[in-house]
């Protein structure tokens, strides 16, 4: 046994099996398990709580797999490794076999409420204990050794089964989205064709797996292809390329609303509006390196100004048009920002943060006071917030016919501020500003000696964040047509960072990607609303571990967070550039 | 000699910096007391003293990062004193770093275009607009970049690399580029060649020699290397425990016997 696996070896197998088997009992007590043990993945086949269970030894198979750190272990063999996921898989599976053997002999649920009888019943697969513990364990170990068996496998299979399975759970998960739609629009015989019962048919599901797998064993050659015929193309063309993709893009996002519906729309609505925050403080936090956790307070400044100039019955009663209270929101937000830049000018850091979470706080809780009641309107709020859009849209154009309402409409102004402020917060970052803000971020006294400005540059960050912020509460005023102090909590700013250090510090395809993730995914995935805090959590904490720099990262930033692959080429680099050091 | 109070005259009646009774006290401990000192224009001066000497201390009032207790700094007819760092970064000082401070995750280029701030005119509403002459000048700012790392000897290879993964010497030279890209009138060097080994040491000197040549620039640096000072400096100016305690040609230092007391103690005058 010692020579078939090391101490240290089985040690880190033993791990990674108990850390799965922690999984799987945590996935059955908080109930995740019971409330999809019946929701179809493919119908009559697999369900998603299966699939959730089985996922747990797969990737802990997988990891078993992965070679250690230390140097020994890339002798081991592919056997081996396999044998690594098995064990793995086998402890996990044990684990949750001799839980489930002695739930079902005593009565756990005075304590873990969500160990229900049907729960132990799909767990058991209605098996008596003993051979049901055999059947978890050893279901268990097959899917840990398959697990590892994917990671010994050649890339390209690892890629097409990965994909193919991805591709499945996937379409099975938008079936409460794609399903009413297809039938909405009268495609009743394709929807008909690729679910049942909330599950994908079979028929489908092979279609989706094989999709999947092409998809994946495509996808690498024609990137390539698309790759060398750019790189190939005179850059005359190369620019009509980039123009086209653009366009294409463009078209893209503005007929979405219409094919999608209503539903869709509203949820397009919500990123784009997390989307339009996340860009501005991306400039704050990603480009000057200001970490800002009140950027609420921007937010919500935006929303009430909008409120009292546009709305009939706020304390103002002036009822500004939309548009023209705009610039006026634009500028108070602005001088909110240099209000709130002005006194943390001398801050740093952590320090920054705590007094910026002050002031978001204490602007939520200005607007929520009696004191204030008579202007701002207390916990009520400020009603009746006309919209300069109309409710809907009905155009006839002979061939076509567009009909869109509420969220339909009012997509398009967000996506058009969101465009400019990606626009404008790119062009910022590729001058001079931009340069300024990075050299504050990294070292504000030599960027100050060196002729940058601190105070004002700190300032302007601050003043334009609070810009395009408010932008956007101006926008969520409008769209709700009312505005309550209990929307600008805290949570806000939370959502509004993650959302930047998800996708990407500093960087504006990572912002957006960022919010469509972030915020974009827990709403179409309903399903889940009961654990969206829970699943939440879980992604942060993985993005972290496997990749810090955010799913888009700033160029600079990827390289800095994984030089140590890169290591070895920097010592040779050192090398051969100093080798008179020590002979002279 | 003369080696307290006035400074002579110089034998180049152009006097680029002149501090007079320049004094910074620490809650008591004087870093800098009463400090005399002219750099004649175009010229090469250096600065030694023992460790804690006040060196840099007077360095950090002459770039505005600390202000002096009391005594006048004029550069070039102005006075630096009360002003913030980037302003006398505007007026034409630019300096280094004794342990290197790079703004370390961003590319080498970059680093050195940060260096040009101050000469820079695009305003941000003119690069949210991105106006024509905010690219133009974007795009010459890269040039002249590129070029100050040819000059520095910096290989151009290097440009989009982050600045902490350069090796040492080369960040050295990253420094002096970013410093040089102000167009600076007065170059602050603090221990140049620091950690460098003989071989490195001797390219810096030429270096710092070839750029007074062709930027015609006006160089004070502080060196503990004494063959550094001695080789390339024209007036060199020891300070001891805060005070000027000598002042003259290369010479002239290395005989004068309160220098030697100050670097090898009193047996070493003996």
């Amino acid at each position: 046994m010692a020579e078939l696996i090391s101490r240290r070896q089985l040690r880190r197998v033993a791990t990674i099996g108990a850390v799965a088997a922690v999984a799987l009992l945590y996935l059955c007590m908080v109930g995740l398990i019971e409330a999809f043990k019946d929701r179809n993945v493919v119908t009559g086949v697999i369900t998603l709580g299966a699939v959730m269970l089985l996922a747990v030894p797969l990737i802990a198979g997988y990891r078993a797999a992965l070679l250690p750190r230390d140097a020994s272990a890339s002798r081991l063999a592919a056997w081996q490794r396999v044998l690594f996921g098995l064990v793995v898989g086998l402890i996990a599976g044990a684990v949750l076999g001799v839980f489930v053997v002695i739930a079902s002999a005593v009565d756990v649920r005075g304590v873990l409420v969500r160990i229900s009888p049907p729960l132990l019943e799909f767990l058991s697969f209605g098996l008596p204990s003993a051979l049901a513990f055999l059947a978890i364990t050893g279901l268990g170990g097959l899917t840990g050794a398959l697990g590892a068996l994917l990671l010994v496998s050649p890339v390209r299979i690892r890629n097409a089964v990965t994909s193919a399975v991805i591709a499945v759970v996937f379409m099975s998960m938008i079936e409460p989205l794609l399903r009413p739609r297809l039938e909405q629009l009268d495609y009743t015989a394709i929807s008909d064709f690729v679910y049942k019962s909330h599950g994908l048919t079979e028929a489908a599901a092979i279609l989706f797996l094989v999709v999947g797998a092409v998809a994946a064993i495509l996808w690498q050659p024609a990137n390539d292809l698309v790759r060398r015929t750019v790189d190939a193309a005179p850059v005359e063309s190369r620019r009509r390329i980039r123009r086209w993709a653009i366009g294409v893009l463009v078209v893209a996002v503005l007929i979405l609303p219409q094919v999608s519906g209503t539903f869709l729309a509203q949820v397009a609505v919500l990123v784009g509006l997390y989307m339009l925050l996340a860009l501005g403080l991306n400039i704050v936090v990603g480009y000057a390196g200001l970490l800002d956790l009140g950027y609420v307070a921007f937010f919500a400044v935006g929303a009430y100004l909008t409120a009292l100039l546009t709305s009939p019955n706020s304390s103002l009663g002036i009822g500004l048009p939309f548009f023209v209270a705009l610039p006026i929101v634009m500028l108070g937000a602005g001088m909110t920002g240099l209000l709130i830049g002005a006194p943390v000018l001398r801050l740093r850091g952590d320090y920054l943060a705590i007094v910026t979470l002050g002031f978001g706080e204490i602007a939520r809780v200005l607007f929520e006071s009696d004191a204030l009641q008579p202007w701002l309107g207390g916990v009520q709020g400020i009603l009746g917030i006309p919209s300069p859009f109309p409710p809907r849209i009905d155009l006839d154009l002979g061939t076509m016919h567009i009909f869109a309402t509420g969220p339909q409409v009012l997509y398009y102004p967000i996506f058009a501020f969101c465009a400019l402020a990606a626009v404008f917060a790119y062009r910022l970052s590729n001058s001079r500003i931009g340069r300024a803000w990075n050299a504050m971020r990294e070292d504000e006294s030599v960027a100050e000696a060196t002729g940058v400005s601190t105070v004002n540059y700190k300032l302007l960050a601050f003043a334009l964040g609070a810009t395009t912020g408010c932008l956007s509460g101006a926008l969520f005023a409008v769209q709700l047509g009312s505005v309550f102090p209990g929307s600008f909590d805290v949570f806000v700013s939370i959502t509004v960072l993650a959302v930047i250090i998800l996708g990407g510090m500093g960087s504006i395809p990572g912002v957006i990607l960022g919010a469509i993730v972030l915020i974009g995914l827990p709403e179409l995935l309903r399903e889940f609303v009961e654990y969206r805090v829970l699943v939440y959590g879980g992604v942060l904490v993985a993005m972290m571990l496997l990749r810090p720099e955010g799913l888009i990262p700033n160029r600079n930033r990827q390289r800095e967070l994984h030089e140590a692959d890169s290591e070895e080429e920097q010592e040779t680099l050192d090398g051969d550039l100093m080798p008179q050091r020590g002979t002279s | 000699m003369s080696v307290l109070g006035t400074p002579p005259p110089s034998p180049m009646a152009d006097v680029i910096l002149s501090v007079h009774h320049l004094t910074k006290r620490f809650e008591g401990l004087v870093a800098n007391r009463e400090i005399d000192f002219e750099i004649p224009r175009h010229a090469i001066v250096s600065m030694i003293g023992p460790n804690g000497a006040g060196k840099t201390t007077f360095f950090n009032q002459l770039t505005g990062i600390i202000e002096p207790t009391s005594g006048t700094i004029e550069f070039d007819g102005t006075s630096v004193i009360g002003m913030a760092p980037h302003e006398v970064a505007e007026l034409g000082i630019a300096r280094t770093y004794q342990n290197i401070r790079l703004f370390a995750d961003m590319t080498v280029l970059a680093n050195v275009m940060v260096g040009r701030h101050v000469r820079m005119k695009a305003q941000w509403y003119e690069a949210v607009l991105g106006l024509p002459h905010v690219a133009r000048e974007e795009a010459a700012v890269e040039q002249r970049a590129l070029e100050l790392l040819d000059l520095v000897g910096l290989p151009r290879r290097y440009a989009d690399d982050l600045a902490k993964n350069l090796p040492y010497g080369h960040q050295r030279r990253l420094e002096l580029a970013r410093a040089l890209a102000s167009d600076p009138k007065l170059l602050l060097l603090d221990e140049p060649t620091a950690g460098m080994n003989p071989g490195e040491t001797r390219q810096m000197t030429d270096l710092i020699a070839r750029l007074r040549r062709e930027l015609e620039l006006t160089i004070l640096l502080i060196e503990h290397d004494m063959k550094v000072v001695m080789g390339v400096s024209e007036r060199i100016t020891v300070l001891d425990y805060g005070e000027r305690i000598a002042e003259g040609s290369p010479e002239e230092i290395r005989a004068n016997p309160r220098v030697i007391e100050a670097y090898l103690g009193k047996q070493a005058t003996a």
